[in-house]
């Protein structure tokens, strides 16, 4: 996928200005962020299990090394054939491969945001394969030839009016405003590439260690179907999928599901764990698995920001962020947006490139109470800021520019002893003399000038705290009145 | 009682806000605590946390300690702020080494946002204050998510017998402050101020109440600038507010 993360400031303008796209988004918390919290509370101890879903994701990832050869031995024994793949090219030349050895002429794709990093289906329709994805939301974003908003709900933001005009274009159908009609065409539609396609593609949601089996978690079928009829299926997985036990992943099962669309359970959930046996009814001949680092082992390797990794893709840092829910999706110009993306997409692109998804954020911290696989974006947040500061060349990152470094030195300087805060408090009076109108600073410039765009501030009192307190200290000892406001 | 508080007031509240400094040490007068404040305290470096720059927070953390550790050995150390209390208590620790780090790790056990220390150290609620006015409370990020404190503001409001409390939706939903990124992001920041006053003026309250004085700079700004009729206080001056004054200290 194309990385605009530059354009975010820019990208965040036009979604606060899209007014079609505010009235979706301010519905989303009160939706997403609501049936979440709903099934959550129908566990036990849902901290509880937030908890233990933070604990099984460090474990998998302090042990994946170790977990992804345990795993490549089981599914292999399974009669899953994996396949290796150091970056996006590595994958894509490895999946197009497999396509023209069996002459594949059309794909159905179940969604995968790592297909998404690796612009796979652009490579495939470039080879002349023609491939579909087959989710709806992914169906939807594919034909319109957008990018995913939402990495749960890809066209969450895409009105039911341009859907309609969307498939009387792409299928040719009758237009409808009907929902469940709109549905019935994209099937209808679909149903036709499952049959014909010689290779479904899916992405993986977990990889269980000690069974070799891949976990696929959906609600529509199409996965299924890819999955199933098809005669190859090839899953996509980046390394960090891995968890060590079937128990861990059912736990994290539950934590997704109730994360991603607040339900306890998909409608599907296909545990695969290899082509079809002779007596099987039906299912893939032949399964691949290709495994993709792509720049996730330097995350691994860089203690810091290793717990990056821990992430399930569940979506719901997204739904309850205040930033996300005001400028979108779109905004963070990459594959992950929200949260997530403001502490991954910099590691994947580079820290430079992502400035301002790590630094357009308050730190509220909403994001790491919903997590459930422990991840804290807020700490992970300030780790980039500080590796920028430095200038970290780790993830490409250069020093910010001298004049942002000297302004912190001065200030810094003038908090470093009570004189020189007291002279600096002052100067900053005298400073901003100009700027006072009734009291207040209604347009301060640079680099308050932000600030007051949208607020007023109030023009700092003569008397300080400190002031306060000494006059009050002094009236004391003098044992005699002084005024004090 | 003889209990002894030393007061940590942010630069941003003995700058700008200074009344929230004075009434929270006239509250814990009140209250029977004995006060004292050290002028020689400048900012705890949150700020430079939020740039990056922990080199230069990491000086300002060690002269917080240097002024505080043993000021405070008997005592608590106090502030009207959760967001600064988190830097001294959940940063201060992580950024520093040795000796420091174990002095933060010990100092971190006696700082307190100013409702923990009323209700879990003093163990009061009702504070006597004469506060009257239909209000909305807005709990503010660093308090409510980074110190987990949720009940005991509602709690010391609620025991305010003049405060009528209206319910505001999505109380726990941040303001937009976030320290510069309010000044450098100031669409997306705005959005986020907008929602939470129209919510709060929606409740019909007179007045919104919170505990941190970030997010009341950014609320206020925006309310003033919009020409609002909220009223938008601190905690502390609610609850410092004596019998009978009302409208001329609160108000203000
Ligand atoms: S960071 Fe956590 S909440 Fe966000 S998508 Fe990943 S697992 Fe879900």
């Amino acid at each position: 996928m194309k990385i605009e993360t530059e354009r975010f400031v820019e990208k965040a303008k036009e979604g606060l200005a899209n007014e079609s796209q505010r009235e979706v988004l301010s519905r989303l918390p009160v939706l997403f962020k609501g049936l979440r919290d709903y099934a959550m509370s129908t566990l036990p101890d849902a901290r509880a299990a937030l908890d233990t879903g933070a604990a099984i994701r460090t474990n998998a990832i302090a042990r994946m090394p170790e977990l992804l050869a345990q795993f490549e031995e089981n599914i292999t024994k399974n009669g899953v054939t994996v396949l290796w793949a150091e970056d996006y090219d590595d994958a894509k030349e490895i999946v197009l491969k497999l396509a023209k050895e069996r002459g594949v002429n059309m794909i159905t794709k179940g969604k995968s945001m790592l297909t998404e990093e690796m612009g796979l289906n652009a490579e495939l329709i470039a080879s002349g394969i023609d491939t579909f994805e087959t989710d709806l939301g992914e169906f939807i974003v594919q034909q319109a030839k957008r990018t995913p908003f939402h990495i749960v709900g890809p066209a969450v933001n895409i009105t039911t009016d341009e859907i309609a005009d969307l498939f009387v274009k792409v299928m040719g159908v009758e237009r409808t405003m009907d929902l469940n009609e709109l549905t019935m065409q994209a099937r209808d539609f679909l149903r036709h590439k499952f049959l014909s396609a010689q290779m479904g593609i899916t992405g993986v949601n977990m990889a269980v260690a000690e069974t070799g089996t891949i976990v696929l978690v959906e609600n529509e079928g199409n996965i299924r179907y890819s999955t199933s009829a098809p005669k190859t299926h090839v899953a996509v997985m980046g390394i960090e999928k891995v968890v060590p036990t079937m128990n861990d992943a059912l736990h994290m099962l539950r934590l997704l599901t109730r994360s991603c669309t607040g339900q306890a359970i998909s409608s599907y959930i296909s545990l695969i764990n290899g082509p079809k046996r002779p007596d099987d009814i039906d299912g893939p001949e032949e399964v691949f698995l290709v495994i993709v680092d792509g720049g996730r082992s330097k995350i691994y390797a860089d203690p810091e920001f290793r717990e990056v990794l821990q992430c399930i893709k569940c979506g719901s840092c997204l739904n309850s962020c205040p930033v996300w829910t005001k400028v979108g999706g779109y905004a963070y110009g990459w594959v992950y947006s929200g949260p997530i993306g403001a502490v991954l997409n910099p590691l994947l692109v580079g820290e430079d490139r992502a400035k301002d998804l790590y630094f357009a954020t308050s730190l509220c911290g909403t994001c790491k109470s919903v997590c459930p696989a422990g991840i804290d974006h807020p700490k992970l947040l300030l780790k980039h800021r500080e590796r920028r500061a430095f200038g970290d060349k780790t993830f490409g990152g250069k020093k910010p520019p001298l004049t942002e470094r000297l302004i912190m030195s001065i200030w810094s300087w003038g908090l470093k002893g009570n004189g020189r805060y007291r002279l600096g408090s002052r100067l900053f009076r005298l400073a901003i003399k100009p700027f006072v109108s009734n009291g207040k600073l209604t347009r301060l410039p640079e680099p308050g000038r932000g600030f007051t765009e949208v607020r007023d501030l109030p023009e700092p009192p003569s008397k300080t705290f400190r002031d306060h307190w000494r006059d009050a200290v002094e009236r004391k000892t003098d044992g005699e009145e002084r005024s004090t406001t | 009682m003889n209990t002894h508080v030393a007061l940590f007031i942010p630069c941003l509240v003995d700058q700008f806000l200074p009344d929230i400094g004075t009434d929270t040490a006239r509250l814990l007068r009140r209250l029977g605590v004995s006060v004292s404040y050290d002028p020689r305290q400048t900012c705890c470096g949150q700020p430079m946390i939020n740039a990056g720059r922990t080199d230069k927070a990491r000086t300002l953390a060690q002269r917080f300690i240097d002024i505080f550790y043993d000021a405070s050995k008997d005592s608590a150390v106090v502030a009207p702020s959760g967001s600064c209390v988190y830097t001294v208590t959940r940063h201060y620790p992580e950024l520093l080494e040795g000796e420091y780090k174990k002095k933060a790790l010990e100092l971190a056990g006696r700082v307190y946002e100013l409702s923990d220390y009323l209700v879990n150290v003093l163990g009061v609620t009702d504070t006597g204050s004469g506060f009257t006015g239909s209000v909305a409370y807005h709990h503010s990020c660093h308090i409510v998510r980074g110190l987990g404190i949720m009940a005991e503001p509602i709690a010391l409001m609620d025991a305010v017998p003049g405060a009528q409390m209206l319910f505001l939706p999505d109380m726990d939903v941040c303001c937009g402050f976030g320290g510069e990124f309010s000044a450098n992001y100031p669409e997306i920041s705005g959005a986020m101020v907008e929602d939470k006053v129209n919510k709060a003026v929606a409740t019909g309250a007179e007045y919104l109440v919170l505990a941190e004085p970030g997010c009341i700079l950014n609320i206020r700004g925006y309310v003033e600038k919009q020409g609002l009729p909220l009223k938008v206080l601190h905690l502390a001056q609610v609850l410092a507010t004596e019998s009978g004054t009302m409208g001329k200290e609160a108000a203000s």
